[in-house]
């Protein structure tokens, strides 16, 4: 039950059903196998003999106890401190040089959050258009200090390249977090002071915002209207611009994220009625059609059954089962597809149903379609001979070996006394296994149901 | 009409049709105190009427599932909660397992096996459907599940019986394959119910979504 059957004929495509997800989706589809690589690897790593008293915790980004990007939490669960003296010398360590800041930027870039298996980093890095934006404010940035230093001005002294490039790695946090930090970062920075675009409309809020901004301006304003009267006037015009920007920007700040927010809200929704008119094409599709197929043949309830169970089986792919398990990475069917097609193909050739439970998956090679075919064959059995209406195939794909099972519940036979058809299937099931390198188990009795077990060693172990 | 010392039963499922195809099926075998269609009132009469069990659907307005799963685990613990629902999802079952629902079975399930699975979660014990069986040997095997010590992690045993189950076996076969009592195979499931539980929350929850988004 793990791949998704679409419908060829309907010329429909399925897309994804998390709308806020769309942009993490297409990452993650480009970096599947590094991301599993990676995981496993960190696992693997995670007993170092460093300190064989504890163990080793990877340094994780808190989410839980986060005041900015959890960085301060995150060391101070990593090396077992209380979390407070850790936010103090952050914030004392912004002193010498912005060393602290120009660090925590780098941690809050680098390190991945806890959960989550790609940093703010990788993943700006992964996407190229988030990679230009973060390059190109970065260059305008790195032009004006260039400009600044180039005039003379002496302003920013030493906190001028750690404070460019933390602005830098501010940018890279913005564009590249993920969508469950963006929401809570947005959620902050909405209740906190001045900026809150959420509370815009409480009196106290925008008088405060417009008393400061008013001053601002009007500083700015005094000091630009003095260029010329003393020696280092381009100094005050600086400040003075900087101020009158500044001023405007408190101002009209919580206006332009809101429009901001605005704008990616309709966006949202936009996405979400696109989802919607796709469910709904897909529903007039192929489920109205069934109905109308039920209606049609309700004198035979046999048909209707079968109808039914097949809308059921292909609706049930198209909302749960991840597209991915289609194909394998080389563009062939993999062992789950292919168990999913032998689904498919009883419950519609004999009307029964079929539970089809996968575990693992992997790419197919000679000895393992010899296995999915020698299942097949013993599914087409059970549902001939069983006189169930259900059976069981559960598949594990293992390291080393690849079993599956197939079971009913049905009348079952006596492996050794009778030599009627059943004998003459369960032979080719053994001798198509042996051929291979496999082997075929056929454990049944009369009235206690059959069960056939089917076991292939792996060829290569990736 | 029902036999003394059966469960007290309480069905939620937003789906009137739904809910009177289980009642008819499982009537006569359970007691049957209440019947709600959305979250707010299955909540107020759960936790006024105490049932011993909860058939609880997933996809509900207004929270679904999960929500009522959530408040009746904290408003009344003694009450068990067994999931009944069409999802196949992975994250649908995996939260509400993780959120303390006892057993999960689909509504495909026959009405006698129902109400076995409804007296196994009165008596304590856990329910998985095969599917839940898979779901959790594919989390374990593709280490969704790693955690700092081994107590977590799956013994072959209880490995062995969730095979089992997928392969779609009753408990009653299980315990005469293997050679133990019911009672036994009850306690493995029970504990790798608790396993779940304990696990990492993160990393099964991105085992789920990989199942689903990539």
């Amino acid at each position: 039950m793990r791949t998704s059957e679409l419908r060829g004929d309907s010329g429909f495509t399925r897309i994804a059903r998390r709308p806020t997800d769309c942009k993490d989706l297409t990452i993650a589809t480009t970096t599947t196998q590094g991301v599993d690589g990676t995981a496993a690897e960190v696992g693997d790593a995670t007993p170092t003999p460093k300190t064989s008293r504890r163990p080793h915790r990877p340094l994780v980004r808190a989410d839980d106890d986060a005041v900015l990007g959890g960085v301060c939490a995150g060391v101070a669960r990593r090396f077992g401190l209380p979390v407070r003296p850790v936010r103090v010398l952050a914030i004392v360590s912004i002193a010498p040089a912005a060393i602290g800041l120009l660090a925590y930027t780098a941690c809050w870039a680098v390190v991945p959050r806890d959960g989550e298996d790609k940093s703010v980093a990788s993943r700006v890095l992964s996407d190229r258009r988030e990679l230009q934006i973060v390059l190109a404010v970065s260059t305008v940035m790195l032009a004006v200090l260039i400009t600044l230093v180039a005039i003379g001005v002496q302003g920013p002294g030493a906190f001028a390249w750690p404070l460019l490039l933390s602005s830098a790695g501010v940018l890279c946090v913005w564009r590249g977090a993920s969508i469950d930090e963006r929401e809570r970062l947005q959620a902050r920075l909405n209740t906190s002071p001045l900026v809150g675009a959420a509370t815009a409309t409480s009196w106290r809020t925008v008088l405060l915002r417009a008393c400061i901004g008013g001053a601002l301006v009007v500083v700015g304003a005094a000091l630009l209207s003095k260029i010329g009267e003393l020696r280092g006037a381009a100094v005050g015009v600086m400040i003075g611009i900087v101020s009158v920007t500044a001023g405007f920007l408190m101002m009209f700040a919580p206006w332009w994220l809101r429009t901001l927010r605005d704008l990616s809200n309709e966006r949202r929704q936009r996405v979400r009625a696109q989802e919607r008119a796709d469910v709904a094409a897909h529903l007039h599709d192929s489920v109205l059609q069934t109905l109308l197929l039920i209606q049609k043949s309700a004198t035979q309830p046999a048909e209707v059954v079968r109808l039914a169970r097949n809308q059921e089986r292909e609706l049930r792919h198209w909302l749960f089962d991840p597209p991915y398990r289609h194909v394998h990475a080389d563009g062939a069917d993999s062992f789950a597809a292919v168990a999913s097609d032998i689904e498919r193909d009883v419950e519609e050739d004999y009307g029964i149903g079929v539970e089809l439970i996968v575990v693992g998956d992997c790419g197919l090679d000679d000895a393992l379609r010899a296995l999915l075919a020698a299942g097949r064959e013993a599914a087409v059995n059970a549902a001939k001979w069983s006189g169930t209406t259900s059976i069981s195939i559960f598949a594990e794909v293992e390291p080393e070996t690849v079993s599956l099972f197939v079971r009913d519940v049905g009348v079952g036979f006596d492996p050794e006394a009778v030599g009627d058809d059943h004998k003459g299937i369960a032979h080719s099931i053994v001798e198509r296994m042996a051929r291979h390198g496999g082997r075929a188990t056929i454990r049944s009795a009369a009235d206690a149901g059959t069960e056939v077990e089917l076991v292939m060693a792996r060829a290569t172990t990736p | 009409m029902t036999a003394p010392g059966s469960p007290s039963v309480f069905l939620v499922d937003d789906h009137a049709l739904i809910r009177s195809g289980i009642r008819a099926e499982i009537a006569e075998s359970v007691h049957i105190v209440g019947e709600a269609d959305e979250v707010d009132a299955a909540i107020e009469l759960i936790c006024e009427r105490r049932p011993d069990v909860v058939l609880l659907d997933v996809h509900m307005p207004h929270g679904g599932g999960l929500a009522v799963l959530e408040a009746v685990t904290r408003a009344c613990p003694a009450t068990r909660v067994l999931v009944l629902s069409v999802s196949d999802a992975a994250e649908d079952v995996i939260a509400l397992i993780r959120a303390g629902a006892r057993g999960y079975v689909t509504k495909n399930i026959s009405g006698p096996d129902l109400v076995e699975a409804v007296q196994r979660v009165a008596e304590g014990d856990a329910v998985f459907s095969p599917r839940l069986a898979g779901f959790v040997l594919d989390a374990y095997a593709s280490g969704a599940t790693q955690v700092d010590d081994e107590l977590h992690q799956l013994t072959p045993r209880e490995r062995q019986v969730l095979r089992y189950i997928a392969r779609g076996y009753a408990y009653k076969e299980i315990a005469r394959e293997l050679g133990i009592s019911i009672k036994t195979v009850e306690s493995h499931v029970s504990s790798v119910l608790r396993k779940l539980q304990l696990s990492n929350r993160h990393q099964l929850t991105s085992w789920a979504n990989e199942r689903r988004l990539i």
